[in-house]
């Protein structure tokens, strides 16, 4: 068996999502747990795309087809994981701010963050402040990762967080904003929790900032 | 014999001529900014007003790029509201038969935004000593708008799957010869209108979108998917005279570069990602270069002060003279105006404009 989760390892790490599907459901008939195709299987080819994203052997196209083998994948595994009372690492609250129709970047960090056992909670684009705030009430979001691609509309971030504070919400959520023209020295300035250059390094702060959230609980 | 419009721009490199593509700045100080883009005077006189600005004599247009997908979806009966979120999907798409049947029908002068475009154009000639210039999004960057995941179906061509093989391959495609047909006729008519030059705005054609490993064991996707699109434009405007000033802010690679400098343009304007005294090794004596100050970020002191502005203005000045490439220096992409910033980044510009190297 643990020859064969390498292999959907090395499926999820090479992109091939019809392999993929096929070896989850040899594994799942040979009585390989879901928990273990999850973690052992599709996280580990996961972490390994991370790695190479990060060291520039990989690009966002490798990226994207194997988090889309993943996500094939885990249409299986998720009914069973459910059954099996398996809790996710974390819920994250994700979307393009209000006026941002761009989508690439938060679908990767969408993607990556549930191939690191997140469980993603992906509003779309052009999301408002009240859909965030709502969504992170109704699914006691540990983060809200926030994404904008333009200049022009980054500066709605901030409104969010406003939006959270009046709300009582902002000692109870983390935060975490990305895009072309964000960086950290703008992240910090708004009060974001955290800030990520792109889709690996954001999945490394996602976790971080869910352990602080469920720390300081 | 180089055309007018390329000893022009080699004139203006000559002369160190710089110029950001900085229209919407204008625009945005009338109170009215939105009213003007349907107005084809108006926005004439504010492609003159913002050249006067400037001191250049380059009449550039706005550079929307969400005109042609809006004016096409429009055609289609997707209702405007919908138009900027919408992607087609493999159940969505219409027969062949239909599409061909709309793109054979489609008429720019019908969309709004497309007739006081092409019309701005034709004032600014008539108006003006400027040299009129058009703007279209290209094929490739309008396709991935119109998808709404583009990245893997274009890479899985790359694997070598064919659009018999693979349906989401067959919706690229399909979709990208939408796109291409609706923007020869766009050019066509801009170019019907005075345009002498046309900018064609490629930002996806990047690494994002099309995989540089790939592209390394030797797939053709760049040339397939982006290229040959383009050169359908470039003959369009070659047959009637007019020059392609080429724009892509994306982040290339130098393979990516060296492609796309197969289009022959006049200009190359490329991002702030480019260190531009090295792409000049690239990039045929023939072709201006053009850009590429970070003015994405014009908009924060914290990112770019205007002390910044001024070392990178004449750093950038300093190497490409020392490279001997034909050069004029100016923005990276549109300078937008952002609110609450108008100010900083006007006074960016202003130093990018004027300030003096030593």
């Amino acid at each position: 068996m643990e020859a064969q989760l390498q292999e959907l390892a090395q499926a999820i790490i090479d992109g091939q999502r019809k392999t993929a599907v096929e070896l989850t459901n040899k594994l799942l008939e040979a009585g390989a747990t879901p928990k273990t195709i999850l973690e052992k299987g599709l996280i580990a080819g996961m972490n390994v795309v991370g790695v190479r994203f990060k060291g520039g052997e990989y690009f966002v196209p490798e990226v994207l087809v194997s988090a889309r083998s993943m996500k094939a994948c885990m249409e299986i595994l998720k009914p069973l994981l459910a059954q099996g009372n398996v809790e996710s690492r974390g819920t994250v609250v994700l979307g393009t701010v209000s006026g941002d129709l761009h989508d690439i970047g938060k679908n990767l960090v969408s993607m990556m963050a549930e191939g690191a056992g997140l469980r993603v909670i992906d509003l779309g684009v052009d999301v408002t402040a009240d859909k965030f705030v709502q969504a992170a009430k109704e699914h006691d979001a540990d983060v809200i990762a926030m994404s904008a691609l333009l200049t022009t509309t980054m500066i709605y971030i901030p409104k969010v967080i406003d939006a959270l504070a009046e709300e009582s919400l902002r000692d109870k959520v983390k935060i975490i904003v990305g895009g072309a023209p964000v960086t950290q020295e703008w992240a910090t300035s708004i009060g974001a929790d955290g800030y990520a250059p792109d889709a690996a390094s954001a999945v490394d702060v996602l976790l971080d900032l869910v352990q602080q959230r469920r720390a300081s609980r | 014999m180089p055309s007018q419009v390329r000893m022009l721009l080699h004139e203006l490199a000559a002369r160190g001529h710089r110029v950001p593509i900085g229209t919407d700045l204008i625009l945005r100080e009338k109170p009215d900014s939105e009213e003007i883009l349907y107005h084809a005077d108006r926005l004439g006189a504010v492609i003159i007003e913002a050249a006067g600005k400037y001191k250049t004599p380059l009449g550039l247009p706005l550079m929307d790029l969400t005109v042609e997908k809006q004016a096409m979806l429009t055609a289609l009966g997707i209702p405007p509201s919908e138009a900027q979120t919408f992607h087609f999907s493999v159940d969505s798409l219409p027969e062949p038969g239909a599409l061909a049947e709309f793109l054979a029908g489609f008429r720019p002068e019908t969309d709004q935004r497309m007739t006081a475009q092409a019309h701005a154009i034709r004032y600014v000639a008539a108006n003006s000593d400027l040299l009129p210039v058009g703007m279209a999004i290209g094929p490739f960057s309008l396709m991935t708008k119109l998808l709404a995941e583009p990245i893997t179906p274009v890479y899985t061509a790359g694997t070598g799957a064919t659009a018999a093989e693979d349906e989401e391959v067959a919706l690229l495609e399909a979709v990208l010869d939408l796109s291409l047909g609706i923007l020869l006729k766009y050019v066509a008519f801009q170019i019907e209108h005075g345009a002498r030059a046309m900018i064609i705005c490629e930002p996806a054609a990047n690494r994002v979108f099309l995989s540089p490993k790939q592209m390394e064991k030797g797939s053709d996707i760049f040339d397939r998917y982006v290229l040959r699109p383009n050169r359908q434009l470039r003959s369009l405007m070659a047959a009637r005279g007019v020059e392609l000033i080429l724009h892509d802010c994306g982040e290339l690679t130098d393979e990516m570069l060296r492609q796309l400098v197969t289009l022959e343009p006049a200009m190359l304007s490329l991002g702030s990602s480019r260190l531009l005294w090295e792409d000049a090794a690239i990039v045929p004596r023939e072709i201006v270069l053009f850009g590429n100050l970070p003015t994405k970020k014009f908009y924060s002191d914290d990112l770019v002060t205007v002390a910044d502005v001024e070392r990178m203005v004449c750093e950038l000045e300093s190497r490409m003279r020392s490279v001997g490439h034909p050069f004029i220096l100016g923005s990276e992409c549109d300078v937008l105006s952002v609110a609450g910033a108008e100010a900083i980044i006007r006074a960016k510009v202003d130093t990018m404009l004027t300030c003096r190297c030593h």
